[in-house]
C-alpha cells in the first residue's frame, strides 16, 4: 500500500500529468510550478519549462516564490522578455499552460478581477497577469481552483474561455481552432469540457468525494461522466519526490507561514537571550 | 566616454528630490522581482503626490504608494491581496474608498503600450481575444483610448491596438551601474527595459558601482545606456525584502510579515511608520532591521555566486597598424602613406 498523502499533494500529482515530455509548459505560480517540477523529474524529462517573465527552460531546484523567481534554479537556457514570452504563445509554440481560478462559469470563463462593481469591488482580485492571453493561445489550458466558485454568471469575464459554449469560441474568429481550457482541477474533482456543447462535466472526483459533495458547490445542473473515474493517490515516488523538493507546498501555505514565523521569532528570543548573557544582564 | 563630466551620482534623496514631481506619471521599472524599494520608500518619505502610476505587476511598491495616499491612478495588471479573500490590500481599499482610480490590462497589453513608447510609436498591436473579455469593454479612465480597433492595411482584419506610454519618470533598481549609469540587469527580463526606455527620465539605483571596463566588457547586460539615465544611486539592500539575482533572495519572513500588516488600513499604516517614516533613509532602515532581527537574517539571504561564463569579445588586432608599423591590409608604412598622399595631389595646404 502506498504511503499516505497530503490533498495537496494530490493535487499536485493530478496536475503534473497533464504535461507530456516534450512539451513547452508555461508555469503559474504555487501548485503548478510544483507540478512542473514533478513531471520534468519524474516523466517528462524534455519538458521546456517557461515562465512569462522570460524565464525559457529551467529546471526547478526550490518551488518558486513567483513568476519571475531566477532564484529557484541556476541559470536557464534562455532569457527573454515578457514580451516576446507572449508573443511565442501567440504564434503557437506553448502547448500547455496553467492558470488558477477566482470565479467560473460553466463554459470555463474565468474572472480573476473582482468580486462585485468592478469600479467599487468588494473583492478586488489579483487581476488577469498573464492569464486572458494565455487561455486565448497556448494549445491546452488546465485550471486550476482552490479557494474560487463556480457561478453561473461571472462578475466580470477576465479570461475566455468557450464563451456562450458551443462553437462560439472557434466562430468568434478570435481565437485558433482547439484553444480553450482543457480541464478545471479543484479541491474535490477534475472537470473537463465537452466536445459539442463546451458545458463542463465532472470528469473524476478525488478519493472520498462523491459527486452530491460537488454539485452542492455547482449552482446550474451539473453533469457528470458516465465513466465516472477516481483520481488515482500519488505513488510512493511521488510523494517523497514532493516532500523533498517542496516542504512548504506540501505542508501548504498557511501552515508553512505560521512554522516560518514561529520559527524567526524563536530565533530572535534565542539571540536576546545570548546578548544578554554577554553584557551580563 | 559621453557625458562623463555629469555628477549622476547621488543619494536616493537628492534624485528623487530633483526628479520626480507632483502629479507625474511614474512607472516601476522592475517586474515583481528586484523591485527598487529604497527609491519607493525615497518617494513616501517625501510625499511627492499625484502620481499616475505603471507597474507590470503591482506588488509591495504599489501597496505602500497607494496606502500613503500618493496615487490618483493606477495602470497595472496584477495587484496585491494579502491573505486570500478575508484578506485585502491598499489598492482594494483605495478602490472602496473612491480615492483610487485603475485600468486594468494584461501583462501582454501592458508590456505593449510600453514596447510602443520605447520605440517611439504611437501604438502596438496586441492580441485580438482580448475582444471577448471585459478588459477590453470595461473602460476606467482612459476611456475610450485604452483599446482602439482598426483594420489592417495588410490583410483587412480587425486589429486591436493599445496607446503607447511614455511616464514621465521611471525608478528602477538594477544589479550594477557605471557612475555614467550605464546599468546592467540580468535574469528575469520582464518588462524592465522596456519600462525604463520608455520614459522620459530615469532614475537608476543598483547594488554597486562599478568601473566602466566592467560594463565595456559585457555590453550584453547593459539594458539601459548612460544617456538615457538621469541618476544613479548605489543602493546595497536596495531592492529588500525583494530579491536580486546574484546579490540576494527574497525576505520571506519580512515580506510576510508586510503583507499581513497590509491586510488593515491600519497595520498597513504602522508598518510604514515603522519601516518607511520611522526611518530616515535605506542605511537607517536596514540598521533598524538588522537590530531587530540579526545580520544572520540577511547572511542566511545572501546570494552564493554562480557565474555566468564569460563572453569573448575579442578580436584578432586593436591597430590598423601591424608590428611592423605596416597598414594591415595596403601593407604600407605610414610614411609611405603620407608620400603616396604628396604625390597624388591629396593634400590641401
Amino acid at each position: 500500500m502506498n504511503k499516505p498523502y497530503t490533498l495537496d499533494e494530490l493535487l499536485i500529482i493530478t496536475c503534473a500529468k497533464e504535461i507530456k515530455d516534450y512539451q513547452n509548459v508555461i508555469l503559474g505560480v504555487g501548485l503548478p510550478t510544483t507540478a512542473g517540477a514533478l513531471a520534468k523529474a519524474l516523466f517528462a524529462p524534455h519538458a521546456t519549462l517557461m515562465m512569462e517573465s522570460g524565464i525559457i527552460d529551467f529546471e526547478p531546484l526550490v518551488p518558486l516564490n513567483h513568476i519571475a523567481d531566477a532564484h529557484c534554479c541556476r541559470g536557464f537556457s534562455y532569457a527573454t522578455d515578457l514580451f516576446s514570452a507572449f508573443t511565442m504563445t501567440y504564434r503557437g509554440f506553448i502547448d500547455i499552460c496553467f492558470l488558477g481560478v477566482g470565479q467560473v462559469d460553466r463554459y470555463g470563463n474565468l474572472n480573476t478581477t473582482c468580486a462585485g462593481d468592478y469600479f467599487k469591488p468588494t473583492l478586488r482580485l489579483p487581476g488577469s497577469g498573464g492569464a486572458a492571453d494565455f487561455i486565448s493561445y497556448a494549445k491546452r489550458t488546465v485550471l486550476t481552483m482552490r479557494g474560487g466558485e463556480f457561478v453561473e454568471k461571472l462578475d466580470y469575464l477576465t479570461s475566455p474561455g468557450y464563451l456562450e459554449g458551443g462553437e462560439s469560441r472557434e466562430k468568434s474568429g478570435l481565437f485558433p481552432p482547439g484553444t480553450g481550457p482543457s480541464m478545471l482541477l479543484t479541491t474535490k474533482g477534475v472537470f473537463r469540457f465537452d466536445d459539442e456543447t463546451k458545458e463542463m462535466y465532472l470528469a473524476q472526483v478525488h478519493p472520498g468525494v462523491t459527486p452530491e459533495d460537488i454539485k452542492k458547490e455547482v449552482p446550474w445542473d451539473l453533469k457528470v461522466a458516465s465513466d465516472l473515474t477516481v483520481t488515482e493517490r500519488p505513488t510512493d515516488e511521488e510523494i517523497d519526490f514532493m516532500r523533498e523538493f517542496a516542504p512548504i507546498m506540501t505542508l501548504g501555505r498557511e501552515t508553512a507561514t505560521e512554522l516560518t514565523i514561529g520559527n524567526v521569532l524563536k530565533n530572535m528570543e534565542i539571540r536576546l537571550k545570548k546578548k544578554n548573557a554577554s553584557t551580563g544582564t | 566616454m559621453a557625458g562623463a563630466d555629469d555628477n549622476k551620482v547621488m543619494t536616493a534623496k537628492e534624485a528623487i528630490s530633483r526628479f520626480v514631481n507632483d502629479g507625474d506619471e511614474l512607472i516601476i521599472g522592475n517586474y515583481t522581482v528586484g523591485t527598487c524599494c529604497e527609491l519607493v520608500f525615497e518617494i513616501c518619505r517625501q510625499g511627492k503626490k499625484g502620481f499616475t502610476l505603471y507597474s507590470q505587476s503591482g506588488i509591495l511598491d504599489v501597496d505602500v504608494l497607494v496606502n500613503a495616499g500618493l496615487v490618483e491612478r493606477l495602470v497595472s495588471t496584477y495587484v496585491l491581496r494579502s491573505g486570500g479573500k478575508k484578506g485585502g490590500g491598499a489598492v482594494e481599499r483605495a478602490l472602496q474608498a473612491g480615492t483610487l482610480e485603475m485600468e486594468d490590462y494584461t501583462n501582454f497589453n501592458y508590456n505593449a503600450r510600453l514596447v510602443a513608447g520605447m520605440h517611439g510609436f504611437s501604438f502596438m498591436q496586441v492580441f485580438e481575444g482580448i475582444m471577448a473579455t471585459d478588459l477590453f469593454k470595461i473602460r476606467g479612465f482612459m476611456g475610450q483610448d485604452k483599446y482602439r480597433v482598426i483594420e489592417c492595411p495588410y490583410t483587412g482584419k480587425q486589429i486591436v491596438t493599445v496607446p503607447a506610454a511614455n511616464p514621465d519618470v521611471c525608478i528602477i533598481h538594477v544589479q550594477r551601474a557605471d557612475s555614467f549609469g550605464n546599468a546592467q540587469y540580468w535574469g528575469s527580463m520582464g518588462s524592465v527595459a522596456a519600462a525604463a526606455l520608455c520614459s522620459k527620465k530615469i532614475i537608476v539605483s543598483c547594488e554597486e558601482i562599478v568601473e566602466h571596463d566592467v560594463i565595456q566588457s559585457s555590453p550584453h547586460l547593459t539594458i539601459i545606456p548612460a544617456f538615457r539615465v538621469n541618476a544613479v544611486v548605489e543602493s546595497p539592500w536596495g531592492a529588500h525584502p525583494t530579491e536580486v539575482l546574484g546579490y540576494y533572495n527574497m525576505d520571506r519572513f519580512f515580506y510576510g510579515m508586510f503583507t499581513m500588516a497590509n491586510v488593515s488600513a491600519d497595520g498597513a499604516k504602522a508598518w510604514m511608520e515603522e519601516w518607511i517614516y520611522g526611518c530616515e533613509n535605506h542605511e537607517a532602515y536596514l540598521e533598524r532591521y538588522v537590530n531587530k532581527f540579526g545580520m544572520e537574517m540577511l547572511d542566511k539571504i545572501r546570494a552564493k555566486p554562480f557565474y555566468s561564463a564569460p563572453a569573448n569579445y575579442g578580436s584578432a588586432f586593436t591597430s590598423s597598424w601591424d608590428e611592423q608599423g605596416r597598414e594591415r591590409s595596403m601593407g604600407i608604412t605610414r610614411e609611405e602613406m603620407e608620400n603616396l598622399m604628396k604625390e597624388r595631389g591629396m593634400l590641401y595646404e
